[in-house]
Order: structure tokens, then C-alpha cells, then sequence
């Protein structure tokens, strides 16, 4: 893939979040009110979906659930984070905001381990 | 038989001991205790059907003997069954009766349970997955690896029920305890997917052990109006109580003329897989299960015992998952129309129990109630009930007839 338009500007409001289905790939846009940003969807913490958890303020994004926090415009973190967030390349074009998806960018979260042996009840 | 004065009311019956018992079982509260201590958190205990879970993250929570259970299906398809209890400061985890943690809630994450009230996380296999402001708090002195949550015994078998135990280390296997009375059926309902299709719950003021009763003799068919009137014949009579290990009984098959019933047809369309039109088999578990295989339809009822005088009863109807809508709707007719609450039978059932309920409080003078009924072990015979007692004398180490005494074995053999 390549640069895709996503939405148009007007679309998603100042200090908020928006998220948009690309072809198949969810995007999330950010609109810090002289730029945008495109992220994925999820907190790479726990899965949460940040259009509905995440708060935008003063540039800085924080997921309401567990409080991790990044830089909008970098993605990096700030407060209780423990993973950076991942940033697609995002540009304006008449109107229009278009982000360059090479490939869907995903964070990886903990395997649940296995634990399904008899010797677990000695 | 002249009337009674007290001495002669409360004088043992001319019957051998075990085959009666007194109704102290039934409604003394410290008998009630020790029967949640005792039996239910010993023993496997059906909690609900696979299919009530059918999705990875697809939840179900429960109670056995008063301990919050929840049981849930992993991402790997396997169900696991857990205390429902934060480890943290012993708050309920999940309140819903039933649901998927798919989908994160309010308070919560996707694919974890949250304990709402401090926003600890855990896994589907149980680990604890967050501590909120872990290093904070516990430094290392505690951490995630020590905090997983309370893992129960569970097993998916017998037709894909969720059987669940509390004790680490039970006496036996759920197939050492289960598997022989379930030989009859398990043929058909292991043949392929089952599937819930009906749902209803009573609570009513009763022991739990008398309506086990009622689903353990036929002897109360002189209450059920229809089935006096129109089943009463030699095959009907000709169906035999046969007791198992562990305090389990069957009732062996005979073919139903549904037909004969009045607004009735007869069920020869439809059957499960492997099972012969019209049959019916029923399999009573100690302590408190009954699995009822009627032709077409699978009837379940599972008992939680909530005081001496009080039992939630769960009803589910099972049909085959793979069923057409059209044999669908006929398996629903088929069970309703006996099993439903606005069945043919059910009510009568409730107005039995709820009767014996009423005259047995705690306090009231001891009452005999008569098991002993020997008909060469057929319908009518009382076997079943006396088996079960000896069971439950053996766990409560009570005699079920003089309840403050130890037990011993009957004089009679419960078979």
C-alpha cells in the first residue's frame, strides 16, 4: 500500500480522536489543531480502543483506563506508559488527510502463558 | 388405622431403619451447613452447558455452596472455571451473570476480567495480567506472579456440560464419579454438539433433596393427573430403578405413547442421534443433578441449595446444535409442553415439594418420611430414594433416620 486518503480535515475535530476503516485497516487520526497524527487503533498497553478511552489535552494523550500517556505529536511516552505509541506518516492534501500505510502497524501484547498440566493440583 | 397421639406419632415405623428418614435432614440449619461443607464443595458439580459459552472470552459466573464461581472460555476454546474473588481485597470480580470480556467495559479492558474496584486484571487462564501502581504500592515485596486468581477443578464432558468442583483433590474423577450412570445416553448425547434452548430458574421454598425425590421416584405419578390417566400400562410398570456408585441412579427406558396423551402426537419424527424414537432415559446424580433424555429433547435441572428450606433450580432444555430451525422448534414444543413452566408436568412437581416444604421447619416435631416401598426394584419401588440416603449418610456421617446419630449401615441394603 501506499498514501491512502483516510477522511477530510473537517472530519475530526480539534483535540479529538477519530478512528477510520482504510482499506481494511483501522486508523486512528488525531487532529492537534495544526497538524494531524495517525496512530493505530489500540492502547498498546491493553487493547482498549483509544477513540473511546483516550483524552486529548495540552498535546498530550492519555488513555483513561490505566493512565499511560505520549507526546501526540512524537508518540512518545509520557506519565505511567510503558510502550511508545506508533505513528503512520500522515499528510494534508486539499482538504483532505491521507496516511501512508506500508503495512498495519500492531503492537505486540503478552502471551498468556500455559499453565494446563496435572502437577498444577500436588 | 385409628388416629395417633404423640408417642404412637413419633414411635419408629414398622419398617427397617433406611427406610425412612427424618425430616431433621431437611430442615435443620446445621445439618444445612454441613451439607454445603461436606457434600457440595466436595463434589463435581454440573455450573452450565458449553454452549452457554460458545465464543472464545464468553463468560458464565455462578455460586456452588455459597463461593462465587465464574467459568470462562479461553482463547484457546478451553473453559476454565475460577473463584470469582479479587485477590486484592475479596470483592466479587464479575457481577453479570453472563457475557464476553471481548469487549472492555466501563471499567476494564478487552479480553481481561477487571476487578472494578481497584482496577486489578486478569487473564482467561487466570493470571493476574495488572496491578494499578504495582511498583508503588509493593515495591517487590508483591507482585503479579504471586496474585493469580483461586483456579477450580472443570471438566467439559457427559454431552458437553461444564462440571466444576471445588476441591482441589476430590475423591475421584468427574468419569469415576459420573461416567457409569451416564452410560445409557452418552452414546447419543456425545454423538455430536448439544446446544441450550431453553432457560428458566425457580426458587422455591423446599429442600433440595425432596425435589430430588421427585425426580427419583414415580410413585408420584398419582399426583400428575395426565400421566395417571393415560400412562399407566404394563410398560410403565415394567421400567426399573437401577442404583450406581456414588449414590447416582437411572430409570431405564420404555417406549411413550405420546399419542395416547390427550392433545398430544406422537414424537416418532424426531429423536437424538443414535436414540430410538419415544425413549426415555433419566439419570438422577447425587447430590442434587437430574438428566432427563426424553425422545427429542434433553431436559437438565441442576439444584443450588440456598437455605434448608430453600433451592434455585435451573432448568435447560437441549436440543442437537446442528439442527434445522424447523427440528428446532419441534424439539422446543417437545420439551415445553412436559417441562416448561407451563408444562404438563412441572407445576404439579412444585405444588408436591413446596407442600412438604410447608410442614417441615426448623423446630417442628421430626417426621418419618416413609422409602420404603419394594416392588423388585420397578417404577414404583422407593429403591432409588434409600440409595441416595445411604450416600448421604456416608458424606454427612449421619443416620439419615436419626440424624444426631453417626452413621452405620442400614439393616436393609440400599439396594
Amino acid at each position: 500500500m501506499s498514501w491512502k486518503r483516510v477522511c477530510s480535515a473537517s472530519e475530526v475535530a480539534e483535540k479529538s480522536l477519530k478512528q477510520f476503516d482504510v482499506e481494511g485497516v483501522p486508523v486512528l487520526i488525531a487532529n492537534l489543531g495544526d497538524e494531524f497524527r495517525a496512530y493505530p487503533p489500540l492502547c498498546p498497553h491493553m487493547e482498549e480502543r483509544l477513540e473511546e478511552s483516550g483524552i486529548c489535552e495540552a498535546g498530550v494523550l492519555t488513555c483513561s483506563k490505566h493512565l499511560w500517556q505520549w507526546d501526540m505529536r512524537t508518540g512518545e511516552m509520557r506519565g505511567e506508559a510503558e510502550k511508545p505509541l506508533l505513528l503512520y506518516e500522515v499528510k494534508q492534501d486539499n482538504g483532505d488527510v491521507l496516511v501512508n500505510i506500508e503495512k498495519e502497524l500492531e503492537y505486540e501484547y503478552d502471551e498468556e502463558t500455559d499453565d494446563d498440566d496435572d502437577s498444577f493440583w500436588d | 388405622m385409628p388416629a395417633r397421639n404423640q408417642k404412637q406419632w413419633m414411635a419408629d415405623p414398622n419398617l427397617q431403619r433406611g427406610e425412612w428418614v427424618d425430616s431433621r435432614i431437611y430442615s435443620d440449619p446445621e445439618i444445612f451447613e454441613e451439607e454445603l461443607e461436606k457434600i457440595f464443595k466436595k463434589t463435581w458439580i454440573p455450573v452450565c452447558h458449553e454452549s452457554e459459552l460458545s465464543e472464545p472470552y464468553d463468560f458464565r459466573t455462578t455460586t456452588i455452596a455459597r463461593e462465587p464461581v465464574i467459568v470462562a472460555r479461553g482463547p484457546d476454546n478451553t473453559v476454565r472455571a475460577f473463584l470469582n474473588v479479587c485477590p486484592h481485597r475479596g470483592m466479587m470480580i464479575e457481577r453479570r451473570p453472563a457475557g464476553s470480556f471481548l469487549e472492555g467495559q466501563p471499567s476494564g479492558n478487552p479480553k481481561r476480567m477487571t476487578c472494578m474496584f481497584h482496577a486489578w486484571q486478569f487473564d482467561m487462564k487466570g493470571n493476574c495480567v495488572y496491578i494499578s501502581r504495582e511498583k508503588e504500592g509493593y515495591q517487590d515485596r508483591l507482585c503479579k506472579e504471586n496474585t493469580g486468581l483461586r483456579r477450580l477443578r472443570c471438566e467439559v464432558a457427559m454431552g458437553g456440560f461444564v462440571w466444576v468442583c471445588l476441591d482441589d483433590k476430590p475423591e475421584c474423577s468427574l468419569e469415576e464419579w459420573a461416567g457409569k450412570p451416564f452410560d445409557c445416553i452418552r452414546e447419543s448425547i456425545d454423538a455430536e454438539p448439544l446446544e441450550v434452548f431453553h432457560y428458566h430458574k425457580a426458587i422455591i421454598n423446599t429442600n433440595y433433596k425432596l425435589w430430588h425425590d421427585t425426580n427419583s421416584e414415580f410413585y408420584h405419578d398419582f399426583m400428575h393427573y395426565h400421566n395417571r390417566v393415560t400412562g399407566f400400562n404394563d410398560e410403565y410398570f415394567a421400567r426399573k430403578n437401577i442404583g450406581f456408585e456414588h449414590g447416582h441412579v437411572n430409570v431405564t427406558s420404555f417406549e411413550v405413547n405420546y399419542d395416547e396423551y390427550e392433545g398430544f402426537e406422537s414424537r416418532e419424527e424426531l429423536s437424538f442421534p443414535k436414540f430410538p424414537p419415544n425413549q426415555w432415559f433419566m439419570i438422577d446424580l447425587f447430590p442434587g443433578m437430574n438428566f432427563n433424555l426424553r425422545g427429542s429433547a434433553l431436559r437438565c435441572d441442576i439444584m443450588t441449595p440456598l437455605g434448608p428450606n430453600k433451592v434455585m433450580i435451573e432448568f435447560r432444555g437441549l436440543g442437537v446444535k446442528a439442527d434445522t430451525p424447523e427440528e428446532r422448534q419441534t424439539r422446543i414444543e417437545h420439551h415445553n409442553s412436559i417441562w416448561g413452566p407451563f408444562g404438563r408436568n412441572l407445576h404439579e412437581d412444585l405444588i408436591g415439594v413446596t407442600g412438604q416444604g410447608a410442614t417441615m421447619n426448623d423446630g417442628s416435631e421430626p417426621r418419618r418420611i416413609l422409602h420404603g416401598r419394594h416392588e423388585d426394584n420397578y417404577i414404583h419401588d422407593e429403591v432409588g430414594l434409600r440409595h441416595y440416603y445411604d450416600e448421604w449418610g456416608k458424606w454427612m456421617d449421619r443416620l439419615p433416620s436419626d440424624p444426631m446419630q453417626k452413621y452405620t449401615a442400614p439393616a436393609v441394603a440400599a439396594e
